[in-house]
């Protein structure tokens, strides 16, 4: 380091505007350096005697004395015209784009994307559809161990597209919906198996609706209801279904096991407790009145009693509470 | 160096403060008024150390607020407000030092409102439980001939100084006020304490 770069950083040192590792390297040159070491003394006398001049506050009453005066200042502007305010806005509006233009070019991305998106994906259902209406494609060698789609079924997916080497064949893999039909009666296996998944996957309420319908239905038409399967579909339909419909059926469905099975008797204290529908929570409550000497059952309905938000509800549950004896 | 989390943390500061901008760019006064409040002091210390006069310092404060009120329109968050306000008090502060170069002002007292002499170390709390006339005549003498000296210093060397060692702003900060680069502002730095040693090498 020379003695020139050594007064500057000699200032900046002083001042804190010194990186560490060039502050380490100044000091070991000033150790070796009687004139740089002088010039470092005379700066921080300088920094020293410049503490004769003070920065003081500025007293309360200047400020306060400074600010009327601006006030009244301000006061006696005239007000910016609709149009000055108008172009101002457009001209900030206009400066926000150019100072964006990663935005924007984001914005190009992700709307080209989209589009291309759109279109492979509608080219192709469009492919699909065809494949599935027209003849094969002449050249192609049809495995025997495969058939095009049948008219009556639907493509779900292509799960790969492979060129055979040095070949114009392409294997391509992909997925078939074969729609089925089935009848029978609810104590047939197959029927009920069918209900209970439809009872938690079926895209439609309606279908939801009818096949809960039938399950909750299932002991009261006499079939045979012993296995746990349908109590566990039902209560995953009260737990989870989003239709107030299917929910209040499930519900129905449960009221034949609440004295007997400890877990519909707890998926029934949860509706009380947490459904939104004030029908099914009222409804809740007459399927409990047969254990309402339970003390978990007791708990809750107190709980209901006190905090539930529907004037009824509580009603009902301090009714139900009041007809059962307290055991000591 | 400043990181990521380090500028969302300081974006997240600035929030209250950009909505009262905005506020202000639409029109609010009091939003503006409030804007007022929060640099007023800083502004008064730095225009009352700079010219020594009350007055002046008044002076400044007027015109850099009402210019802020004027064209608070055009601030377009690129920088933060307070470097845009100390940008527009800068300079007016150098027009006001171009202007006392000029008249060949020599200021080596402060003074009030009025016009009378202020005793600036008076304000300034003295350690000993007695006090010592003769030392206090040395401090006032020093004092004065500290302001001469700065008064030799040209307006942008006087400025940077001020705002370096007075008011303890980084030098990068310095720049983007005085709208120049940091390395410009550390050479006028340098030269600002070399000539600031030269004048009062008989003091030491």
């Amino acid at each position: 380091m020379n003695c020139e770069l050594a007064h500057e950083r000699i200032v900046l040192g002083a001042y804190g505007e010194l990186p560490d590792e060039q502050a380490h390297e100044l000091d070991r040159h000033i150790v070796g350096c009687p004139e740089c070491s002088q010039e470092q003394q005379q700066l921080l006398a300088l920094k020293t005697l410049a503490k004769a001049y003070p920065v003081v506050e500025p007293d309360p009453n200047f400020i306060t004395r400074s600010r009327i005066r601006l006030e009244e200042a301000l006061d006696t502007l005239p007000p910016k015209r609709w149009y000055e305010r108008f172009s101002q806005r457009i001209v900030n509006n206009f400066s926000s784009l150019q100072a964006a233009p990663v935005a924007a070019l984001l914005l190009l991305i992700v709307g080209a994307g989209a589009g291309t998106l759109g279109g492979y994906e509608y080219a192709q259902a469009r492919a699909a559809h065809a494949a599935g209406r027209g003849p094969a494609v002449p050249g192609a060698k049809a495995d025997p161990a495969s058939t095009l789609p049948a008219p009556s079924t639907e493509v779900s997916n292509i799960s790969s597209v492979v060129r055979q080497p040095n070949s114009e064949i392409i294997d391509v893999t992909y997925n078939q919906v074969i729609p089925q039909h089935i009848q029978g009666s609810l104590d047939d296996p197959a029927i009920r198996q069918l209900l209970m998944l439809a009872s938690a996957n079926a895209s439609s309420q309606g279908v939801r609706d009818d096949s809960v319908g039938l399950l909750a239905a299932e002991c009261r038409a006499g079939h045979a209801c012993q296995g746990e399967g349908i109590r566990d579909a039902l209560m995953v339909a009260l737990r989870y279904d989003k239709s107030e419909a299917v929910r209040m059926k499930a519900l129905e469905g449960l009221q034949p096991y609440v004295a007997e099975d400890i877990r519909v008797r707890n998926a029934v204290l949860e509706a009380l407790l947490n459904d939104s529908d004030p029908r099914i929570r009222a409804a809740a409550i007459t399927e409990l009145e047969p254990v309402q000497a339970d003390t978990g059952v007791r708990r809750v309905l107190s709980t209901v009693a006190n905090s539930d938000n529907n004037p009824h509800i509580r009603t009902v549950s301090r009714e139900v509470l009041s007809r059962t004896p307290v055991f000591q | 160096m400043d990181g990521p989390d380090r500028a969302a943390e300081r974006l997240e500061a600035r929030a209250p403060e950009m909505a009262l901008i905005r506020e202000a760019q639409a029109g609010s006064r009091a939003a503006f008024d409030a804007l007022v409040r929060q640099y007023e002091q800083q502004v008064l210390r730095l225009a009352l150390h700079l010219t020594g006069s009350e007055h002046d310092a008044e002076d400044i404060y007027q015109e850099a607020f009402l210019k802020a009120f004027r064209y608070i329109g055009n601030f377009r968050f690129e920088c933060s407000f307070y470097t845009w306000i100390y940008r527009i008090v800068t300079n007016i502060c150098l027009d006001q030092l171009r202007r006392r170069k000029t008249r060949r002002e020599d200021q080596a007292v402060v003074l009030d409102h009025s016009g009378d002499e202020i005793d600036i170390l008076a304000s300034v709390s003295d350690n000993r439980s007695f006090s010592n006339p003769a030392k206090e005549l040395d401090r006032k003498v020093l004092a004065e001939r500290i302001q001469a000296a700065l008064g030799k210093l040209t307006p942008r060397e006087r400025m940077v100084f001020e705002l370096k060692h007075y008011q303890g702003l980084r030098l990068r900060t310095i720049g983007e006020m005085l709208n120049t680069t940091e390395e410009t502002a550390k050479n006028t730095l340098f030269r600002a304490t070399k000539k600031l040693r030269t004048q009062l090498a008989g003091l030491r």
